[in-house]
């Protein structure tokens, strides 16, 4: 069973102009799905969906059904839903209520009336998680921006959700912070099992990690699979090519130049080191015919 | 005050503040402020606590000594300081002893005001320090496309509708974005939190509430009948 199924989902906030349109989508167990497109083309709302919060809190209308481990989300409360799925906001800041690091982690856990002694070993296994340690007493005021991301996260990793959602995390980070937290996530995944569905419109910083991707455009799906099939089909649009990460639009654009096939690149050591065997062959190639 | 229940803190807070307000001797008000400097001092508060309040000690001297420069007595002018001083520090003490959401677990269990409102008092109480934060960065970003604050007051207040303006937008994207947040954290879902050991009322409380009964009492029987 799929982790969330979006089933020809669509929806629009003030029942007429659609913001999704016709979604239809599986983000497996386990996997890391990216979601990239422009602006206004429905990243937000697709994570409000995954989550419940659309309709559930947006009202408007919808056709279609979103299912969250194999439940409709529409039948069921943001609560129940909030059971299988973690939400990070992309203003994640204003999700941050209390005073103190592990009161934070204590809230989450409180409003599912979980006992204390489990509250204090939770809170002290997710701040280890998302490496808060040792902060549990430290105001939130406190934190620099990404330790606050990562506080938002650990709020709700608490309840162990099997998906993680989050809208662009890495927004305010500084490129130093948008890595480690993209690390940090990865490894989530990995050791955990739990699904991600990431919003990120720079694609070059989930390269290494995303096993799906989704590109929306005017509230649809323009391409979805996994990222060696994506990109390329990005590549051929005009309006996505440019989202397209430098890594891969030099690897395009060289097999197009050379009418050559190069592995799937995820970060540039792999790059460096097939090209160099490439241009190896080459020069030995050319010294042969010489 | 750590170990004190939410409601009987909150009780502290309403009651006292009644008190600063119906007692105009400044020594009476005096002895309250010193009451709740050994609150502060009993309460082991952050260190922030007590910069907050250094803040709003020369707050109060400032302000009762413009009340002394614009011709009012001594005695008075005081009193005005001690009562703003006292009234503001209940709060601050309220601050940071009290965790946010047992605050919020209190006004809506024991007191029974709808969750909405419970949560608007206490978030709001969170914020503070963000929207102070805010208001200096929207000043800035405002100074740097020309607002500047002087002038005449009517100049002054219409300059200060561009810090006003984008302000409140601000503030209510966020709290949008806070309310959901909330939702999706199950807050308000109807489950049994597990705020019971942190909420309960326990015999100290009592003996607090006792006791600020018989002050109020006292204060009021003082200011009406005496």
């Amino acid at each position: 069973m799929a982790a969330i199924v979006f089933d020809d989902f669509s929806y629009a906030y003030d029942g007429t102009t659609k913001a999704l349109d016709g979604i239809r989508l599986e983000v497996a167990k386990g996997s890391f799905t990216v979601v990239a497109g422009p602006s206004g083309a429905g990243k937000t709302t697709l994570c409000l969906a995954a989550c419940g919060a659309v309709p559930h809190y947006f009202g408007g209308s919808m056709a279609g059904a979103v299912r969250v481990a194999g439940v409709d989300t529409a039948a069921g409360s943001m609560g129940d839903i909030a059971a299988h799925v973690g939400t990070v906001l992309e203003d994640y800041e204003s999700q941050l209520v209390t005073m103190t690091v592990a009161e934070e982690v204590a809230f989450t856990l409180e409003n599912r009336g979980m006992k204390h002694e489990t509250i204090a070993r939770r809170i002290g296994e997710v701040l280890a998680q998302v490496g808060l340690a040792g902060l549990e007493d430290r105001e939130v005021g406190a934190l620099s921006g990404g330790q606050k991301q990562r506080l938002a996260i650990a709020a709700v990793l608490a309840t162990r959700p099997g998906i993680l959602v989050l809208d662009e995390p890495a927004s305010a980070l500084d490129p130093e912070g948008a890595e480690e937290l993209y690390a940090l996530l990865a490894g989530l995944n990995r050791e955990t099992g739990m699904a991600l569905l990431v919003v990120e419109h720079d694609l070059a910083r989930v390269l290494a990690y995303a096993d799906q991707m989704v590109v929306l455009a005017g509230g649809r799906v323009a391409c979805q699979g996994r990222p060696e099939d994506v990109l390329p089909a990005m590549w051929r649009q005009p309006g996505l090519a440019a989202m397209v990460p430098p890594l891969w639009q030099i690897k395009l654009g060289l097999e197009e130049k050379l009418d050559e096939s190069f592995a799937a690149w995820r970060n540039e050591e792999e790059a460096a080191a097939e090209l160099g065997g490439f241009i190896a062959a080459r020069r030995r190639g050319g010294e042969k015919s010489a | 005050m750590r170990r004190t229940a939410p409601l009987t803190k909150l009780a502290v807070v309403l009651l006292v503040s009644l008190w600063a307000m119906l007692l105009e001797s400044a020594a009476a008000l005096g002895a309250v402020a010193g009451l709740l400097l050994a609150l502060f001092a009993a309460s082991r508060v952050p260190a922030g606590s007590y910069k907050a309040l250094g803040g709003l000690g020369l707050f109060a001297l400032a302000l009762a000594a413009m009340q002394y420069a614009l011709g009012a007595e001594a005695e008075f002018s005081l009193v005005v300081g001690l009562r703003m001083a006292t009234m503001t520090g209940l709060f601050i003490l309220l601050l940071a002893t009290t965790r946010v959401q047992d605050l919020t677990a209190a006004l809506a269990r024991q007191l029974r005001v709808p969750y909405e409102y419970a949560f608007m008092v206490t978030a709001s109480l969170r914020f503070i320090p963000d929207l102070l934060t805010e208001i200096k960065a929207v000043q800035e970003a405002q100074a740097c496309r020309g607002y500047a604050g002087g002038g005449s007051v009517t100049r002054r207040l219409k300059n200060y509708l561009t810090i006003v303006q984008p302000l409140v937008l601000r503030s209510v994207a966020r709290s949008e974005t806070m309310a959901m947040s909330m939702e999706l954290r199950g807050f308000g879902t109807g489950r049994a939190g597990s705020y019971g050991t942190s909420i309960a009322l326990g015999g100290r409380d009592y003996l607090a509430l006792a006791a600020l009964a018989a002050g109020t009492a006292g204060v009021v029987a003082a200011r009406f009948y005496m």
